[in-house]
C-alpha cells in the first residue's frame, strides 16, 4: 500500500488508500466504530438505513453523509459519532425511526443475541419509548395499515412462508433491501422485491411465486433482523448458547469458508464465514445444510462381516487383515484431509511393497455457479494431488484381480459408480474407514467409525490451491470414534500424537507445503507458494 | 380544467410579462397553425443555428434562468455541468410530473401552448447536444399528453422535430413518457430511475445527473416552465429577461394561486413581486388572511405578517425561511384550521414517501400519526413539541433527497406558528397532561 491518502477524521489525520468507502476507512483505519444496517462489504451501495451518518467538511459547512456512500479522497474531513453531538443525535433519530414500528419480540426471535438492530441500539440508541401507543403501526389492528397485495392477498404477518427454506416476519423487517440486493446482485434471480412505499412497504415475492434458490438461505444471515429466519434453524437455540469454530465446505473444491456451531455435543447450523478471497460472505444451502446428516445413519462402531463390534476391535480385525493380505489397494480420498491421506502414505510405507495407493475421484465434475461452488464434489482433490497420489482410480478397477486386500476411508467408490466399483467385489478383504453407513460401507469385509469432518481438525487445498483449515467441533454419535488419521497412523504403526504431526509428514512428502504450519494458514488460509519458490526456500 | 386565462394585461400601468403564457388565452393556441401565427419556432433560425452551444448556454446563464421546478437551480450551470464530448449521449428529460399540492401551472402550459414547450426543449438540446429527449408526465394528465402528442406529431410534419430540423444540421427526437402519479417521481433521480422503467425512487448522489442520468449517460432534467422560457429569452436577450424581477431572481413566474382567493389560476407575474400585491391582482383575499404557503405545500407556511412583508422571489422568501419552491401560492383565512391543514399536508407526504431512507420512511408515517391522534382529542401535553422535534430529525438533508426536508418544513413551520392551534386541540382532551399509557411491563427484568 504505497500511495495512500489523509483524511481527517474527528480531528486526528488518518492514512487510508484511496477511494475505498469510508465507512470502511473508518472502520479499519480509523477504528471509529460504525453502525450500519444496509451497508454490506458484498453488495452494492443502497444508503437507505442512513445510521452511518456522519458529518464531513463541504462547501457550506459540515453537512451530513453517509459514510457508506461517501469514497475517501485527499483532505476529505469527517466528523463521527467521537467528536459531533449532531451525528450522535441523527443517528439516534434513525434508531428511534427504526424502532417506532418495530415489535419488540427479542424474547422469541431467533436473530436476538446476533440482531444488528439491538447492537446498534446499544450503542447508538439507548433512549426510552416516546412512542404514543395509538400512533404505532398496529400492523395487526390497523386496517389501513394491513399489506393488501394487488391480487387481494394479505402479505402483511408474523409467518409468511416465502418458499421451501424461508420465513418472513413482516413486522421486523426494517426495509434495509439487502435480501433484494442479494438475489439481484449475487444470486442473479431478482426473485425478492420492496413492493409499496413509506412506512407501508414490505418485502415480498412475485405474486403466487415462491423464494428458491439454491442460495436463498444467505438471505437469513445478512438479514439484519429477525424478519427473514430459515426454516431450519427456527426456534431451535438461542444464538448465544451456541459455541463456534471455523472450518470449510467439505463437499466442494471451492472450499467456502464457515462456521460449525455447536453446543451441548451437537451441532446446530452452519454459517457463512466472510472471506473475501473465497466465498465472500456466502455458502450454498447444501453446504449449509450438510450439519443435518451429522447425526444421521453414522457408522459409531465397527462392523466385521456385517456384524457390529467393537472399535478397537474392527481396527484389531483391520490390523491383521493387513498383515495377512499378500498385495493391498490403498485408495486415498479427495474427502479426506490432507493429513488423513498424509496417515494413508505412512501405512503404504509400513506396508512396503505390497501395498500400493490409488487415487482420483469417479464422481461426475460439474460446472462452477459463480458465487461458492466450484461443481467438483471432491473438495481436497488438489490437496491428494499435491501428496503426489495419482489420479488412477479407473486401472484399480481394471486390475483388481492383482490384490486380495483393499482399504477405503471416506470415499464412498460404490455409490460414485457402482458399475465401475462392482470390479472391485472380486477383492476379498474391503476395508472400509467411513463416518455414515453408506454403499461402501455395505460392502465392506471390515468397517470401522471415524469421525466426520465437522469432529476432526485437518488441512484441504481447494481447487485454486488455496490450502484451509477445518477445525473441530463436537463429536456427536459417539465420542470414542478417531479421526481417520489416526486409525490410518495406528495401522501403520506411526506414533503421531496429533494433526500437527501429521500435517508435517504430509510437508515431508509435499515440498509446497513444507513451510507451512496451521498458524501461519491460519483462519483465512493461506495460498499455496509456487512450485519454484517452494523448491527454493525448501 | 382551468380553460380561462383571467390575468390583465396591464398590472397598475406597467405591461405584465407574457414570457411564458403568450398564447394561454389565444383560442386554439395549442395547434400548429395558431402558434405559429404568434411567432413560434421562430427561433429555429439565425437566433438558434448561428450561435454555438456554448453561446446559448451563456446566454441562458446571463439571463439567470432558475429552475421553476421547486429547487431554483441556476438553469445555466446545470447545463455546463454536462461533460462534453464523452462519447455517451446527452438526455434531456422535461420534468411535467408536478406533484407538488398547489401547484397546476405545467399543465396549464402543456395544454395551452405545447409548441412552446416543444421550441424550449429544441432550443436547450442544441446547446446541449442532445439528440433524444423525453417529456416524463404524470401519468394522470390525459388531457395534456394528448395535446403533447397532438403537438408532437404536428412539429415532425411540419420538420421541427426528427432529421435535420428547420433545414439545419441539428436533428432531435421526442418522446413523451407517462408516469404512474408519484410525488416522488418529480424529484430528479427518482424521475430517471422510473424513466428507465425502475421503481421511482431517488438515487444516491454523486454521481448527479449531469454526470451519469438516464440509462447511465449525461441527463440534464428541467422543469416544462424553464426550458419554455427559453425561446424568449435566446429571442429578446438575457438583458431584456432581466427587465423583470431581481438581480438573483431576475424573470417572470407562472404563479398557481388557490385557497382564500378571489380569482384563483395561473398567473404570469414578474418576480419580485409583494405577495399582497398579488393577492390584489388575482381579485382579492376572501376573508382575514391567517397564513399563507408561499410555494408548495412543503414550503415552510408563512403567517399573515410574515406574507405582508414578503416579496415573491428566491431571496425574500429565503429570508424569511421559507422558499418559492414551484411557485403554488395558497393563501388561507381565519376560517381555516391549521391543524387540519397540516394533517392533510402530513397524510400526503406519509403516502408519498417513497420508503428508501429510514428518518423518512418511519418519521412521515409517524408524524402523521401523531397528528391524527391529536386530531381525534389523544393529544397530550408536549405533543407539539413531540412532533416537531420527529421533523427536526428528517429535516436536516439525512435523507437520500430533498423529499425529507420538504416533509419536514411544512410540520415544523406550522406547528411552531400556530402552535396555540394545536394546544387547543391538546387541550380538548380532558387526560391530556397525564403520561402516555407507554406499555409498562418491559422484558428483561432479572430477579
Amino acid at each position: 500500500m504505497a500511495d495512500l491518502i489523509t483524511i481527517n477524521v474527528d480531528g486526528k489525520d488518518v492514512q487510508v488508500p484511496p477511494k475505498i468507502q469510508l465507512i470502511e476507512a473508518l472502520r479499519t483505519y480509523a477504528k471509529v466504530e460504525t453502525p450500519a444496517f444496509c451497508y454490506h462489504p458484498d453488495l452494492s451501495v443502497a444508503g437507505n438505513c442512513r445510521v452511518c451518518l456522519v458529518e464531513f467538511a463541504g462547501p457550506r459547512g459540515f453537512a451530513f453523509g453517509i459514510a457508506c456512500h461517501m469514497q475517501t479522497a485527499p483532505g476529505l474531513t469527517v466528523r463521527t459519532q467521537i467528536s459531533s453531538d449532531k451525528v450522535k443525535w441523527a443517528r439516534r433519530g434513525v434508531m428511534e425511526s427504526l424502532l417506532v414500528n418495530h415489535p419488540l419480540d427479542c424474547p422469541i426471535c431467533d436473530k436476538a443475541g446476533e440482531c444488528t438492530l439491538q447492537e446498534n441500539y446499544m450503542s447508538q440508541g439507548r433512549h426510552e419509548s416516546r412512542l404514543p401507543d395509538e400512533a404505532g403501526k398496529q400492523y395487526k389492528g390497523g386496517a389501513d395499515f394491513r399489506f393488501i397485495d394487488a391480487k387481494g392477498t394479505d402479505r402483511g404477518g408474523k409467518k409468511i412462508d416465502l418458499g421451501p427454506t424461508i420465513l418472513l416476519d413482516q413486522e421486523r423487517c426494517i426495509v434495509c433491501s439487502r435480501c433484494v440486493r442479494f438475489m439481484d446482485e449475487v444470486a442473479k434471480s431478482s426473485q425478492l422485491g420492496i413492493a409499496g412505499r413509506g412506512d407501508h412497504a414490505y418485502i415480498t415475492t412475485f405474486p403466487g411465486k415462491p423464494l428458491t434458490h439454491g442460495y436463498d438461505l444467505n438471505v437469513t444471515d445478512i438479514c439484519p433482523v429477525g424478519a427473514l429466519t430459515g426454516k431450519h434453524f427456527r426456534f431451535q437455540q438461542r444464538v448465544w448458547t451456541l459455541k463456534s469454530v471455523e472450518s470449510i465446505d467439505p463437499s466442494d473444491a471451492f472450499g467456502a469458508n464457515l462456521t460449525i456451531e455447536y453446543n451441548n455435543g451437537r451441532v446446530w447450523r452452519l454459517m457463512p464465514r466472510r472471506n473475501p478471497d473465497v466465498n465472500k460472505s456466502w455458502i450454498a444451502n447444501s453446504t449449509r445444510l450438510l450439519y443435518q446428516k451429522l447425526a444421521v445413519d453414522r457408522l459409531t462402531d465397527a462392523r466385521i462381516a456385517g456384524k457390529d463390534v467393537d472399535l478397537t476391535e474392527g481396527v484389531k480385525a483391520a490390523q491383521s487383515a493387513l498383515a495377512a493380505a499378500k498385495k493391498i489397494a490403498l485408495v486415498a480420498s479427495g474427502h479426506g484431509t490432507i493429513e488423513d491421506n498424509a496417515a494413508l502414505l505412512a501405512l503404504k510405507d509400513s506396508l512396503g511393497d505390497k501395498a500400493e495407493v490409488f487415487g482420483g475421484s469417479w464422481l461426475p465434475v460439474g460446472s462452477a455457479d459463480g458465487i461458492a461452488l466450484s461443481g467438483d464434489p471432491v473438495a481436497n482433490r488438489a490437496g491428494v494431488k499435491l501428496l503426489g497420489i495419482a489420479d488412477n482410480l479407473d486401472q484399480l478397477a481394471e486390475r483388481a484381480g492383482e490384490f486380495d486386500a483393499v482399504l477405503v476411508f471416506n470415499h464412498d467408490l460404490w455409490a460414485a459408480d457402482a458399475a465401475k466399483a462392482a470390479k472391485l467385489d472380486r477383492i476379498p478383504v474391503r476395508i472400509v474407514l467411513a463416518s455414515w453407513i453408506d454403499a461402501t460401507v455395505a460392502k465392506a469385509t471390515i468397517a470401522v467409525g471415524i469421525r466426520a469432518w465437522t469432529e476432526a481438525r485437518g488441512a484441504m487445498v481447494n481447487s485454486k490451491d488455496r490450502v484451509q483449515l477445518m477445525q473441530a467441533g463436537p463429536v456427536v454419535p459417539n465420542p470414542a470414534l478417531e479421526p481417520a488419521w489416526r486409525v490410518l497412523a495406528c495401522l501403520a504403526g506411526a506414533t503421531w500424537a496429533s494433526e500437527t504431526d501429521a500435517f508435517k509428514a504430509a510437508g515431508a512428502r509435499a515440498p509446497r507445503l513444507a513451510g507451512l504450519t496451521y498458524r501461519t494458514i491460519g483462519p483465512m488460509g493461506a495460498v499455496l507458494p509456487q512450485p519454484a519458490l517452494a523448491a527454493a526456500g525448501a | 380544467m382551468m380553460y380561462g386565462f383571467p390575468q390583465p394585461k396591464q398590472w397598475k400601468g406597467k405591461d405584465l410579462p407574457r414570457v411564458l403564457s403568450r398564447l394561454f388565452d389565444v383560442k386554439d393556441g395549442h395547434t400548429l397553425a395558431v402558434a405559429r401565427q404568434h411567432g413560434a419556432y421562430s427561433t429555429l433560425s439565425k437566433v438558434l443555428f448561428d450561435r454555438a452551444p456554448f453561446q446559448i448556454i451563456n446566454e441562458v446563464m446571463d439571463s439567470g434562468l432558475r429552475g421553476r421546478g421547486g429547487a431554483g437551480f441556476p438553469t445555466g450551470m446545470k447545463w455546463s455541468f454536462v461533460p462534453r464530448g464523452g462519447g455517451k449521449p446527452v438526455y434531456l428529460v422535461i420534468n411535467a410530473d408536478e406533484g407538488e399540492p398547489g401547484t397546476f401551472k405545467d399543465r396549464m402550459c402543456m395544454m395551452r401552448d405545447p409548441h412552446l414547450l416543444i421550441e424550449g426543449m429544441i432550443n436547450s438540446g442544441y446547446a446541449l447536444g442532445v439528440r433524444t429527449a423525453y417529456i416524463y408526465v404524470r401519468g394522470e394528465m390525459l388531457p395534456q399528453i394528448q395535446a403533447l402528442n397532438h403537438a408532437i406529431k404536428e412539429a415532425y410534419d411540419a420538420g421541427f422535430l426528427g432529421e435535420n430540423i428547420a433545414g439545419s444540421r441539428y436533428s432531435l427526437d421526442i418522446y413523451v413518457h407517462r408516469g404512474a402519479g408519484a410525488y416522488i417521481c418529480g424529484e430528479e433521480t427518482g424521475l430517471i430511475n422510473s424513466l428507465e422503467g425502475f421503481k421511482g425512487q431517488p438515487r444516491l448522489k454523486p454521481p448527479f445527473p449531469a454526470i451519469s442520468g438516464a440509462f447511465s449517460a449525461p441527463t440534464v432534467v428541467n422543469n416544462v416552465e424553464t426550458i419554455m422560457a427559453v425561446p424568449w429569452i435566446l429571442t429578446h436577450g438575457a438583458k431584456a429577461y432581466r427587465q423583470w424581477g431581481t438581480d438573483k431572481s431576475p424573470g417572470s413566474k407562472l404563479f398557481s394561486i388557490s385557497g382564500d382567493i378571489a380569482k384563483p389560476g395561473v398567473y404570469e407575474v414578474p418576480l419580485a413581486m409583494p405577495y399582497m400585491e398579488f393577492f390584489e391582482l388575482c381579485g382579492g383575499l376572501k376573508g382575514d388572511l391567517l397564513g399563507c404557503i408561499p410555494g408548495g405545500s412543503s414550503a415552510p407556511v408563512l403567517t399573515a405578517e410574515e406574507t405582508a412583508k414578503t416579496t415573491m422571489d428566491y431571496e425574500s422568501l429565503a429570508a424569511a425561511k421559507s422558499m418559492l419552491g414551484s411557485g403554488a401560492v395558497t393563501p388561507f383565512n381565519t376560517t381555516r384550521d391549521p391543524v387540519l391543514l397540516l394533517q392533510t399536508i402530513a397524510r400526503f407526504y406519509a403516502h408519498e414517501s417513497c420508503g428508501q431512507c429510514t428518518p423518512c420512511r418511519e418519521g412521515t408515517g409517524y408524524v402523521d400519526r401523531v397528528i391524527d391522534s391529536l386530531v381525534d382529542g389523544h393529544g397530550r401535553t408536549g405533543d407539539t413539541d413531540l412532533i416537531k422535534s420527529l421533523a427536526d430529525q428528517y429535516e436536516p438533508m439525512t435523507t437520500i433527497c430533498a423529499f425529507g426536508p420538504g416533509a419536514a418544513w411544512p410540520v415544523q413551520s406550522f406547528v411552531t406558528k400556530f402552535k396555540s392551534h394545536f394546544e387547543a386541540y391538546i387541550q380538548r382532551n380532558p387526560k391530556h397532561a397525564e403520561a402516555r399509557d407507554l406499555v409498562a411491563v418491559r422484558p428483561g427484568a432479572f430477579w
